[in-house]
């Protein structure tokens, strides 16, 4: 008897994103037809003001709608928590303006179900192809900020290409809603023990996704969120 | 009775609550043993502050360094009401983010369950 295929979930929070989301999912579609997965592609539309959801549905995605905006760490949060409440075994996030390759988000799939690891994080500064000079200080900055604050070494921290154990998928939650969710990700990862790795991607940048994507200044604002929530999370409970 | 007292006894009561607070949490799982002990020492600084507040006042007046009189009621009053203002504000924070955190995940189970009706009507 054929064993199970393994159910992965691939998770892509949106937001105004009705011209590329058909393309990156046609994409991911194309890539895992021939893998030895069962891959259900699952658009989270973080209450888009455009047609996102519709081009997401004509394209073959579930699609999740949030009723209200809530920012890509709420958006990731819902596509998770619906992964494991519908019994995948792993689940990927990556970005819905086209950066990532469809093979990377395959090729992390395959690392992660054949090693220890429940968190895996694509990033894109190993191979540092692509990345405009800006970006990467804007990166390591970050990358520095959650070492300092989280004590957690990493070169991609704001990586949207992550892939997730079933471990990761039933345990690691985190509560900032925006950006910063990336960086609070690894921190919460650490506190429950999870094993975190990296692995080398590509990083496609487009006028679109450029013009999508975070300024430097924004991380301003990531840091400020962060500190914050270090600072709190002391008086909590 | 010593203003000073006066100034312990009216915060004792808060300080009080606050470690009973911690030791409760720390007690039900709420908060780390790490978070504990921070929040034990927050307070045990405060009461050190305020049972010393005699000795140090009076150093620092002896020494010239306030220009001002000893002590009165009013600065009691006021010390006291910065200290339950940071206590009332704490509290009410972590209020706001617990239930912040209900309301996300509510939007999030909605969206999930909004999602399955969908899919099994279609």
């Amino acid at each position: 008897m054929a064993q199970p295929r393994t159910k992965v979930a691939l998770i892509i929070p949106a937001y105004n994103e009705a011209a590329v989301i058909a393309r990156v999912i046609s994409h991911l579609r194309d890539t895992f037809a021939d893998s030895p997965y069962e891959a259900h592609i699952i658009v989270v539309d973080d209450g888009s003001a455009d047609a996102t959801a519709t081009e997401a549905e004509k394209a073959g995605a579930r699609v999740i709608r949030h009723i209200i905006n809530t920012g890509s760490g709420g958006a990731t949060a819902t596509g998770l928590s619906y992964a494991q409440t519908h019994g995948f075994t792993v689940a990927a996030t990556l970005d819905a303006d086209g950066q990532h390759e469809a093979g990377d988000v395959l090729n992390g799939v395959k690392i992660l179900l054949g090693s220890d690891t429940d968190l895996l994080i694509g990033s894109r500064i190993i191979q540092g192809e692509n990345m405009s000079l800006t970006k990467k200080i804007g990166n390591k900055g970050l990358g520095f900020i959650t070492l300092v604050l989280f004590g957690i070494n990493v070169t991609d921290s704001q990586s949207g290409l992550r892939v997730f154990s079933a471990r990761a998928l039933a345990e690691l939650k985190w509560k900032t809603s925006g950006y910063e969710f990336c960086s609070e990700m690894l921190w919460r990862a650490r506190q429950l023990e999870l094993h975190i790795g990296e692995f080398p991607i590509k990083a496609i940048y487009t006028e679109y996704s450029k013009a999508k994507g975070q300024n430097n200044w924004n991380g301003f604002n990531i840091v400020k969120v962060l500190l914050r929530q270090r600072i709190v999370e002391l008086f909590s409970e | 009775m010593s203003r000073y007292l006066i100034l312990v006894l009216l915060n004792l009561p808060l300080i009080l609550a606050g470690l009973l607070g911690s030791l409760i949490d720390l007690k039900t799982h709420k908060i780390s043993r790490g978070k504990y002990i921070f929040q034990t020492l927050l307070w045990l600084v405060i009461l050190t502050g305020l049972s010393l507040a005699q000795p140090f006042y009076r150093y620092l007046y002896h020494h010239h360094l306030t220009r001002t009189d000893a002590m009165s009621l009013f600065d009691v009053v006021e010390i006291t009401g910065i200290i339950y203002i940071l206590f009332m504000a704490n509290r009410s924070r972590i209020k706001t983010e617990v239930l912040e955190r209900r309301l996300q995940d509510l939007h999030q189970e909605l969206s999930i369950r909004l999602s399955d009706d969908a899919s099994d009507n279609e």
